[in-house]
């Protein structure tokens, strides 16, 4: 398209900050899952690894509010219609295509709700997020698009993967990643984020809360 | 295999694996049998459908809610011979229309021939005066026309109302066609279906026809708006931003596109499909907050276009309707090819005696309302309403319309495998820029309710592909 307002700059790199949330979620949600089925008390270790606030009375209250919780702002459902809000709002942007997929994953969501099997539709969800990505790649051809797409699921991912206390090396990685592609869009973002990002990255030990502190401010100017 | 046979009729065979429906048609340009794999794909076309997110926003009980647009796989089909004679009416409405609408504003000769009575002008909710002495570019103000029309049991084809300002419904047969020519291309490679994917180029034509310089932008309400669907894939498909108002700004007499970086574009035609009321809040409804302030100053310069031109509701007002015969007749000098539904204006005297004497056999129409609001049957009210709307119809005559009920022909469509007859009408979509050329599709709406006429989609109607056939 070329010409973006910032309303719908802003609506690219949220949706790739939502899908991604969603994505990395559902992969850590379907390990822990898998451990709660025997071992219940594992939720509130979930909640404060996530820093989501523990709101729920059991396990099984968890594992129902938690992925599917309409009222409940931390659900997975709640972020994955917010991405679904932005791209409905992007589609002569984004294509089509591109937009089914969100689509895709929306109707996979509902159908886990419905689910006793939950983990089945959720591998079909992360399919879906997979298959955007590569769409989105292949299709739109206006790299400031694809850009402001990417720099948001870096962006999160760094957020969560600082928050998850991830392994050093995938938190460099996606640090690396930001930095080289940050300044390929049209995003207004404060350079000393990005500064300072590369140099935490440097240390012998990662600086987790700082990290996440700093991506955070990304957009403060 | 090509088939002649003159009647049409359905064998409902049922298979273990599926209800499969047989349909034989009759000499319609000669379909074959391939039309019979769309149908047992129809449902792969829904989920299509589904995936691409053809959904419609309702609103119930105050609150939005999105939901598909139910598709129904069996085609409303028109003959070549058919489509020619409707193109041919079609296109002379909207040519009255258009003239119609520039007389109106200006010179205003069809009131001063007394043709129109003027109460049935300044007295209508669509005429607006700020239009007054205002020509849009190169003359045309209705560029997108969206005609409905009946056929009834007779054969006769009616037309039932004109939308001039912001007609939606374009997009579904489109996305439908293309999805159902995935789904089946059997049925489209043995049979000889006109093309329907060219609306898109018809459309961006008439954006650069009209464009007064700069960039073209369609223009929306926003997300919340019940055909927001189609004015986000036809953004997509004419490869032009989705714009809503805080993008818009007017400066120096001329309006401008805000880009991320605070630099201004400058936009030379606006597809807006938001209405003149809540257009610009200065000029129209000044309660408006999502229009753009002095986009119609612009307007009035010449400095932009603006598709439909504001003031355009005049035309299709329902009051006006029963005028056009008249219009072309006086405009074009040409006896009208399509006719109007038999209409009654109880502001005339012997209009009024005949539709008293008649109420029972007639259906009433509210002029003020649309979206199949405002209808009601004469022999479908209690005595008590029949009294109230009596009471009222004499105190504002001019407020009602009435016409003869047209046994309009019904088009079957499936049902839980099952083919089943319901009423259904046909929006024709003419596109003007040099002169109106009529898409060769159109948006078939059909009642899910058996027992009713009432066919938007706005109550609970679906809707059908629309094949023109071709010659060859």
């Amino acid at each position: 398209m070329g010409i973006k307002s910032i309303v719908k700059t802003d609506r690219l790199y949220w949706l790739g900050r939502y899908l991604e949330r969603v994505y990395t979620t559902v992969l850590n949600f379907k390990t822990s899952y898998d451990i709660m089925i025997e071992e219940g008390a594992e939720y509130e270790k979930y909640c404060k690894h996530f820093d989501i606030p523990n709101i729920y009375t059991d396990t099984e209250d968890f594992l129902t509010k938690y992925p599917f919780g309409e009222e409940n702002p931390d659900s997975i459902i709640n972020n994955l219609k917010r991405a679904y809000d932005n791209g409905i709002e992007l589609r002569e942007e984004i294509g089509s295509e591109s937009l089914a997929y969100i689509q895709l994953a929306i109707y996979a969501m509902n159908r886990a709700a419905q689910s006793e099997a939950p983990m089945m539709e959720f591998q079909k969800l992360s399919d879906d997020i997979l298959a955007f990505w590569g769409c989105i790649d292949d299709m739109i051809e206006d790299e400031n698009t694809r850009n402001l797409l990417k720099v948001g699921k870096r962006v999160e991912r760094i957020d969560l993967y600082g928050r998850l206390h991830k392994q050093k090396v995938d938190v460099v990685r996606e640090i690396h990643r930001l930095s080289g592609r940050i300044n390929r869009c049209s995003l207004h973002y404060n350079e000393r984020v990005i500064e300072n990002l590369l140099r935490l990255a440097e240390q012998p030990e990662l600086d987790y809360p700082q990290i996440v502190f700093e991506v955070d401010r990304i957009l403060e100017l | 295999m090509l088939l002649t046979k003159k009647k049409l009729f359905f064998i409902i065979k049922e298979t273990k694996e599926s209800a499969k429906c047989w349909l034989l048609f009759s000499d319609l340009g000669g379909m074959s049998m391939a039309e019979f794999d769309l149908y047992d794909r129809a449902d792969d076309v829904n989920e299509l459908l589904a995936r691409y997110g053809v959904k419609l926003g309702i609103y119930r009980d105050n609150t939005f809610k999105e939901q598909l647009f139910p598709f129904d796989a069996i085609p409303r089909i028109i003959d070549s011979k058919t489509f020619d004679y409707l193109e041919r009416g079609l296109k002379q409405r909207v040519r009255a229309l258009n003239i119609f609408l520039k007389d109106i504003y200006n010179d205003k000769k069809i009131l001063l021939d007394k043709v129109i009575p003027e109460e049935f002008i300044y007295a209508s909710s669509g005429y607006a005066v700020q239009c007054e002495g205002v020509c849009p570019p190169k003359d045309v103000f209705s560029h997108i026309s969206g005609i409905d029309l009946v056929e009834g049991k007779d054969g006769e084809w009616y037309i039932l109302e004109d939308n001039l300002r912001v007609p939606s419904g374009a997009s579904y047969p489109m996305i439908a066609r293309e999805l159902c020519r995935r789904s089946s291309p059997r049925t489209f490679r043995e049979n000889h279906i006109e093309d329907n994917r060219n609306y898109s180029d018809l459309l961006a034509h008439a954006l650069d026809y009209v464009n007064t310089g700069g960039i073209s932008v369609v223009l929306t309400p926003g997300r919340y708006n019940a055909a927001y669907f189609e004015h986000s894939y036809l953004a997509e498909r004419i490869h032009v931003s989705l714009v809503e108002y805080d993008d818009l700004i007017v400066e120096n007499s001329h309006l401008y596109f805000i880009d991320y970086s605070g630099k201004k574009i400058q936009v030379g035609a606006v597809y807006r499909r938001i209405s003149d009321e809540y257009l610009d809040c200065m000029n129209f409804n000044p309660e408006s907050v999502i229009g753009i302030p002095h986009i119609f100053d612009v307007y009035r310069k010449g400095n932009v276009a603006l598709l439909n031109a504001p003031g355009n509701g005049i035309a299709d007002d329902k009051g006006i309707y029963y005028f056009v015969p008249r219009m072309i007749k006086y405009y074009l000098d040409e006896e009208p090819i399509l006719s109007n539904a038999p209409t009654y204006l109880p502001f005339y005297e012997e209009d009024m005696k005949y539709t008293m004497e008649h109420f029972d056999d007639l259906v009433w129409k509210d002029v003020a309302e649309a979206g199949g609001y405002g209808v009601q049957f004469g022999n479908s009210m209690t005595k008590q309403q029949k009294q109230d709307f009596i009471a009222l119809l004499k105190k504002e005559p001019r407020r009602f319309i009435a016409q003869e009920v047209i046994d309009f022909k019904d088009i079957d469509i499936m049902e839980k495998g099952k083919s089943v007859p319901r009423k259904a009408d046909l929006r024709a979509f003419v596109v003007s820029s040099e002169e109106p050329v009529v898409w060769k599709s159109g948006l078939t709406r059909f009642s899910r309710n058996p027992d009713s006429f009432i066919v938007n989609s706005s109550q609970g109607g679906g809707f059908k592909d629309t094949w023109v056939l071709s010659q060859s």
